[in-house]
């Protein structure tokens, strides 16, 4: 051991370099092989396969714009690709309102460390069920019978019940936002954390009201996280189809539900259509997302 | 800040926050205690029992409501999750130490590997699923569905054991090797020990996620159903409360998995701290 400690030790500087990278290399080249293999390739794939030729129930490796015709000559593909930049939107606002006074809270006025861990911990619990099962647990919440409904009337706050509540739009931006929106509290309560506490102490002493604090301090300081926020929650609501499927009755259709029934019904060429169609839909977020702030910078 | 007005509403407002997230759970825990057979996963509550939990294990008699198909579904999930826990967080841990150094291209790697926990689940599966089409391979749960889960939680392990050993002093390494201990033998001694919390982390992360993981399975599995696809399947039929029973009782697990992973890394951390003593004394 010691020889080659020496040796190491007193090898030219080039040598130790390439030993170094050689090592940096084999380190590294399992995973990227992974991703190049079973992530790159599959999505290359893709844009292959949505070139095919589709039939009934079989494609063909004959290339086409066919399907891609048939894409945007489509009433209901193109209905769906508009509920699922509307839907997306609506949730990516909502997750904000709903969660950023939540994060201002706790990261901000709770001062207290050990209660400040118990809330985000408090907020990160639900996430510990299966998602599947925090989705259907919205049925027996919205439903006509549910429990919203009947506190409500208990309350006389309505006489009869609301039937919008359940198998609607509304019931599927209702359940995405409650499971995305601790997305958006994390990072941005992480970004509240690292104000410096003296920065608003000096805003104060010059006299400056909680608005004036908050619209000229904190909130340009806490928009690292609303944008990793931001990311986060598009990239996932961008490609559901499992909360639309349980709690809009199949009134709702996004892109990710018009994947699967391709799918489920073999007509693959379609189905990649739509994937690659979805897929430049989240480059293009991403993309536009990540050019309001550098996130290797702010993080 | 100390502004008692806002702080106090926005103290209410993160209660009711905490009251929207915890609702739609805390319903389904009460109407998993709904009676059985003809009780059905809306209020009222008819009469409290426990018969959907031992529908869940087969221990009612026989009725028109079939049982969710968890027993064989529950092993593949968690052999599915061990395996993808293994392999991303061995991934993930000598991918990480790679990127200690500073390399040519290391811009490009950093996203292809980011990139695997941003794409929609649906579009690898997809995509994964057209691959074993054309070359004309089976899908299986153990196949084509865990090089994806692989692909989702490597990632989360890679980041968490980058953030760790940013913190990380290299000079105790060097401190060994300046000693004449192996670079091996470093790593199993000094380093691993040291970073033992974050892989840890690692690990947990990559098992719950591809526990609950399904829109990537759905398309890359084949014919057997892990748990998620099990419960995905009740989507399209009528829902009864004994899936309900089933998410308390999934739920439950989860927190006795959150308190194993809580007690090694208390183990972990006064072990740590022993040691430390030790050394100084």
């Amino acid at each position: 051991m010691t020889i080659i400690a020496e040796t190491t030790s007193t090898a030219p500087p080039a040598i130790a370099a390439k030993k170094a990278s050689d090592k940096t290399l084999w380190l590294l080249l399992p995973g990227v092989l992974w991703m190049l293999l079973f992530l790159v390739v599959p999505m290359l794939m893709m844009v292959y396969v949505s070139f095919w030729t589709q039939t009934t129930f079989k494609i063909s490796p004959i290339l086409t714009v066919q399907s891609w015709v048939t894409f945007f000559t489509s009433e209901t593909y193109l209905s769906a690709l508009w509920t699922t930049v509307r839907i997306w939107l609506i949730v990516l606002v909502a997750t904000l309102l709903v969660g950023y006074p939540a994060a201002l809270y706790v990261g901000l006025f709770v001062r207290n460390k050990t209660v400040q861990t118990a809330l985000l911990v408090l907020c990160v619990i639900p996430f510990w069920t299966s998602f599947l099962i925090r989705v259907l647990a919205w049925r027996p919440m919205l439903g006509k019978e549910g429990a919203i409904n009947l506190i409500l009337q208990a309350l006389g706050v309505i006489d009869t019940p609301i039937e919008v509540l359940l198998f609607s739009e509304l019931s599927v931006i209702i359940g995405m936002t409650q499971i995305y929106c601790v997305f958006m509290v994390g990072p941005i309560a992480f970004m509240m954390g690292r104000i410096d506490q003296s920065v608003i102490e000096a805003a104060q002493d010059m006299g400056a009201g909680f608005w004036r604090i908050f619209r000229t301090i904190i909130l340009p300081l806490t928009m690292p996280g609303v944008v990793v926020g931001a990311i986060f929650v598009s990239v996932m609501v961008l490609g559901e189809f499992a909360t639309a499927a349980a709690l809009s009755g199949r009134k709702v259709n996004l892109l990710g539900n018009i994947i699967v029934t391709q799918v489920g019904s073999l007509k693959w060429a379609f189905a990649a259509v739509v994937g690659v169609v979805l897929t430049i839909l989240m480059g293009i977020v991403v993309a536009a997302l990540l050019r309001i702030v550098d996130l290797r910078k702010a993080l | 800040m100390n502004s008692s007005g806002t702080k106090f509403a926005l103290g209410v407002y993160t209660g009711l926050f905490l009251v929207f997230l915890y609702a739609p759970m805390v319903v389904l825990g009460i109407l998993s205690f709904q009676t059985g057979p003809e009780g059905g996963p809306q209020f009222p509550i008819i009469e409290w029992s426990t018969y959907w939990y031992q529908h869940l294990f087969g221990f009612t008699p026989p009725s028109r409501i079939a049982p969710l198909p968890i027993n064989e579904a529950l092993f593949r999930s968690l052999a599915l999750s061990v395996m993808t826990m293994i392999v991303s967080t061995v991934l993930g841990v000598s991918s990480a130490q790679a990127f200690r150094r500073k390399f040519k291209g290391s811009g490009v790697a950093f996203y292809l590997i980011v990139l695997g926990m941003m794409v929609p689940g649906v579009l690898v599966g997809l995509g994964m699923a057209l691959v074993a089409n054309v070359l004309g391979i089976d899908r299986h749960w153990w196949g084509t569905a865990f090089v994806l889960h692989v692909v989702y939680t490597y990632p989360f392990a890679f980041l968490v054991m980058l953030a760790i050993l940013n913190r990380f002093d290299p000079s105790v390494e060097e401190a060994a090797w300046s000693l004449g201990v192996s670079p091996i033998k470093t790593f199993r001694k000094i380093t691993f020990p040291l970073i033992f919390p974050g892989v840890l982390s690692a690990m947990l992360f990559a098992f719950t996620l591809s526990y609950d993981e399904f829109s990537r399975t759905l398309f890359a599995s084949g014919r057997d159903l892990t748990l998620p696809l099990a419960i995905y399947g009740t989507f399209s039929v009528e829902v009864h409360p004994n899936v309900f029973a089933f998410g308390v009782l999934t739920t439950i697990f989860s927190f006795a998995l959150l308190g194993v992973y809580a007690a090694l890394m208390t183990l972990s951390i006064r072990r740590a701290k022993r040691i430390a003593i030790q050394e100084e004394a």
